[in-house]
């Protein structure tokens, strides 16, 4: 059901090789008109090598590009012209120096892309060991908040009125629903390591998932009005539905939890080559020191115990880990006009799993200028 | 006096079957706790329940077994409860004929506008009782007329194309029923046609724009992410409002 618009490395590559070669070889030949000599000619070809060996992968095109350049400078473009000559001076270094060059720059190539695999790999480990760091922190009190209030009206000998009951099972109801969208999270982010850390897309309808989302919520919080808006034009956007539905549904709790809010919009747009997701509320926005690390699990939990209802950064960390995972770009910004507003931008192309060729995940905060 | 309706509860979890025995009971349903597949089987044949809210892990069998054994012989509702969170789990219990399915943890209003809407589609006959009366299906501002064709929204012709207007009238023939993607691809586009998520849901972009006000909150047809899609019934706004009421 996935679409398949990339052609395949090997025909890629050498499409490639072949381009940058080319390129080359006209430069020296359009050169060889307006300049004396020819010494520039082995310098062209050892660029075009350079070229070859950063962008395809592993050695062979490098090797090949190396060959081809050898050849070149030596027949076509040192006298004499169209001949092979073995014997011309330097022509062995000419051929080591290439060769050399090449396979010193496939090689660092390769291991940058290792690198920057490994470093992502770390990067998801780390979201992992935060948000267990951050839940087993914060799960123990409800816990105890729900195993006290029911102990406290199980054990009750009539001294506790009705209201007072009540009132006691209206926190254990509280406390239990935290739970609930707690273990949503971890659910959520399990799904995302489940594969090999890969996650599966297809290609959604962005209204479909906030209509969802939005139905999902008003089940929670009936009392909050959420305004929606989609693009005229039909958008489909690679995405695990499910994933996106959990990052706008703990969007939209934060907005009501932790902004007050009583008013949410979201927006769904093009932008660019993204389609632009914006939830905005009408409630007290983040304190400015926040903002930085508003996607941070850790920061939260280390704000100690006074802010557990408060503890925003479970959600969000989940929703940056789901958004990067997507190859996208998440941001979070207070509104002029008050409220908070929480933007993320994912990628209309299908490139890999959220990567590009490089194995680079795009994820640097972006600020994009508000459009209402 | 009204005759109870008798609701069969397979479920292990006695924590889970006590709340919902005791909301149900409260609620002027008849109830009944099976706590294996196998005692499901037999309380299901000597009690012929009304509707079967069946839990798909249980300690003996998987649910789906159950789920099979009774569509072979009856189309008693029902709907299953699953704590499982992946669609494939849900999109495979429609496919093998549960009527409807909810995902723990639920509330309870929401547990008892699913069952009312389970009993009440299996007791219309012909699955829309209003196209066989008249070959029209409506609800809200939006008409299916099934021998013209066409689809009014408003009353004005909302000028569907072929397939558009067959997905609809796909949907409003089993309207408050989840239809899964394949189930409707396979409809509308024939048995061999390859599951195209894309081709289906680029379509149902089209509809949406056509027939909704706001196509982000959609009125008539709603969307169940990574499952299917559901036509709005007749009544889910009764519904609703008894719900808050309970």
């Amino acid at each position: 059901m996935k679409q398949e618009f990339r052609v395949s490395r090997p025909v890629r590559d050498a499409a490639l090789t072949a381009a940058l070669l080319s390129a080359a070889t006209l430069l020296c030949s359009l050169m060889m008109r307006v300049a004396e000599g020819e010494s520039y000619v082995g310098f062209v070809y050892v660029l075009a090598v350079v070229f070859v060996s950063r962008w395809t992968e592993g050695y062979v095109w490098g090797i090949l590009a190396s060959f081809f350049g050898v050849v070149c400078v030596n027949y076509v473009f040192t006298f004499p012209y169209w001949e092979i000559n073995f014997l011309m001076t330097g022509y062995p270094l000419t051929f080591v120096t290439l060769l050399a060059v090449s396979v010193v720059v496939s090689t660092m190539t390769t291991q940058i892309k290792r690198q920057e695999r490994e470093r992502l790999q770390g990067e998801r480990e780390a979201i992992r060991a935060d948000l267990l760091r951050a839940m087993s922190h914060d799960i123990r009190t409800p816990l105890t908040s729900i195993v006290g209030n029911t102990a406290a009206v199980l054990e009750d000998t009539g001294t506790l009125s009705e209201e007072q009951k009540r009132a006691l099972l209206r926190d254990v109801n509280e406390d239990a629903q935290w739970l609930i969208r707690m273990v949503e999270n971890i659910l959520s982010v399990t799904r995302m390591h489940g594969g090999e850390g890969e996650i599966v897309k297809d290609y959604e309808a962005p209204e479909e998932i906030i209509d969802a989302a939005a139905r999902k919520f008003a089940k929670r919080f009936p009392h909050t009005e959420v305004l929606l808006e989609a693009p005229e034009e039909v958008l489909m956007v690679p995405m695990d539905a499910m994933l996106i539905q959990q990052v706008l549904l703990n969007l939209m709790e934060n907005a009501v939890i932790h902004g007050g809010a009583s008013r949410i919009r979201i927006h769904v747009g093009r932008e660019g080559s993204t389609a632009c997701f914006a939830v905005s509320d009408n409630g007290c926005g983040l304190p400015p020191e926040r903002l930085a690390t508003a996607f941070d699990a850790l920061a939260t939990a280390h704000r100690g115990r006074s802010d557990r209802k408060k503890n925003m950064g479970i959600g969000l960390s989940v929703c940056r880990g789901i958004i990067k995972a997507h190859g996208g770009t998440v941001t979070a910004e207070n509104r002029p006009e008050g409220g908070a507003c929480f933007r993320f931008a994912l990628p209309l192309q299908e490139d890999g799993n959220g990567r590009n060729d490089e194995g680079e995940t795009r994820y640097e905060a972006e600020g994009q200028g508000a459009d209402y | 006096m009204k005759l109870k309706d008798k609701v069969l509860i397979i479920e292990d979890e006695q924590s889970i079957s006590h709340f919902i025995s005791t909301i149900l009971s409260a609620n002027n349903y008849d109830t009944l706790i099976a706590e294996d597949g196998a005692e499901a089987r037999s309380m299901i044949s000597s009690h012929c329940p009304d509707l079967i809210l069946l839990d798909l892990g249980l300690p003996d069998m998987d649910g789906m077994d159950i789920l099979r054994e009774v569509r072979a012989w009856s189309n008693m509702p029902i709907i299953v409860v699953s704590a499982r969170t992946h669609e494939r789990d849900k999109v495979e219990a429609l496919d093998a004929g549960a009527d409807d399915y909810i995902e723990k943890p639920f509330g309870t209003s929401e547990l008892l506008a699913r069952i009312r809407a389970a009993i009440r589609h299996t007791r219309t006959p012909l699955k829309n009782g209003g196209i066989a009366q008249d070959g029209q299906f409506s609800v809200g501002g939006l008409t299916i007329d099934y021998d013209k064709h066409h689809v009014l929204i408003d009353g004005r012709d909302a000028h569907l194309t072929l397939n558009e207007f067959k997905i609809v009238a796909l949907l409003g023939k089993y309207a408050g029923k989840v239809l899964t993607y394949d189930s409707i691809i396979r409809e509308i586009w024939g048995p061999k046609a390859k599951a195209d998520n894309q081709l289906l849901r680029v379509n149902m972009a089209n509809i949406r724009r056509k027939l909704e006000k706001n196509p982000a909150a959609p009125e008539y047809i709603f969307t169940e992410i990574g499952v299917g899609y559901r036509m709005r019934d007749e009544d889910e706004a009764d519904d609703a409002k008894r719900a808050d009421e309970d």
